[in-house]
């Protein structure tokens, strides 16, 4: 008889939205954008959301998703943004901040969306599994070798050799 | 950054969690504020609507037991002795009594017979032309 409100409790909820949406376009105005028309999206279509299905934080990621694949694909967070920020003489955490969204931006699409889900968003691997439409045992596989990718980009090798038949799933 | 660059192997995916970008306070204030604003709109029409359906709901039922009626019937009593404990009286005159009687003025005096009272006094009537009251003349 009466509906569960997906937007309860809001803030965490925003801040998981933006961590999500800002690996996955880089931190900044865009990733504000992104959110802000996540929950403008979801207050529009709250009575679709149906607690049976999944947690309110996997169906506003589903919202932000759909929202970055309407938007123009973003710049690639590149190297020369750190090299720029060194010359900025930031502190230690930005850096290692600056340096993580640098990898991360280097990242395929598809390993970045993954990282983003997970350790953004903070969803486990079942709920971006139910998100994606894939088993589980593949998110964690996937998850996996995007962080063996992104361990590469870190150290500046070449990365771990992207088959396509990953690359297309 | 040395330092994470040593720690990276164990424990990226700490990394990855501890760093992931925060929205900035301002963000999250707007967004909260509109979230919380339109939960209060969509509160404010459900409670309406509840109340609305627990009225209809209420009035269906006693007018299936035809408590409406009784209901009417109960309220106007009410609204009768309501009435009547709220009225205010204006002052009562007693028009006949003991007190009235002895201290009422003096009651004019009947006028004589043949008179009738004319502006406080009694005067004779005239008798109209050829018109004769005497008593015939008994004739045994």
């Amino acid at each position: 008889m009466f509906r569960v409100d997906p937007l309860a409790n809001p803030e965490p909820l925003i801040r998981r939205v933006y961590s999500y949406v800002a690996y996955r376009v880089g931190d900044g105005p865009d990733a504000e954008d992104i959110t802000s028309e996540t929950f403008e999206r979801a207050l529009r279509y709250k009575k679709s959301y149906d607690s049976t299905k999944g947690e309110p934080a996997a169906w506003l990621i589903g919202i932000a998703r759909r929202c970055i694949e309407g938007r123009p694909p973003s710049p690639e967070l590149s190297s020369e943004h750190l090299e720029a920020a060194d010359h900025r003489d930031l502190e230690d955490d930005a850096l290692r901040r600056l340096a993580l969204s640098a990898a991360v931006g280097r990242l395929e699409e598809r390993d970045r969306d993954l990282i983003a889900l997970r350790y953004g968003a903070d969803l486990t691997a079942r709920q971006i599994a139910e998100l994606q439409g894939a088993k589980t045992n593949a998110i964690e596989v996937a998850l996996h070798r995007a962080l063996a990718r992104l361990r590469a980009h870190i150290e500046g090798s070449d990365p771990e050799p992207v088959r396509k038949s990953q690359a297309g799933r | 950054m040395r330092s994470w660059r040593r720690n990276r192997e164990t424990g990226l995916e700490a990394e990855l969690r501890a760093n992931r970008p925060e929205p900035s306070r301002e963000l999250v204030h707007q967004l909260e504020a509109r979230v919380r604003q339109d939960g209060r709109q969509a509160r404010g029409s459900f409670r309406l609507a509840f109340v609305s359906a627990i009225a209809v709901g209420v009035l269906a039922a006693l007018g299936s037991v035809g408590g409406l009626g009784y209901a009417a019937t109960g309220a106007g009593q009410a609204v009768a002795k309501a009435t009547r404990i709220v009225h205010v009286h204006g002052v009562t005159q007693v028009h006949k009594s003991a007190a009235r009687d002895q201290y009422a003025p003096t009651p004019k005096r009947k006028c004589r017979k043949g008179t009738k009272r004319v502006k406080g006094k009694c005067k004779r009537i005239k008798k109209a032309k050829g018109v004769n009251f005497r008593r015939p003349p008994f004739t045994g």
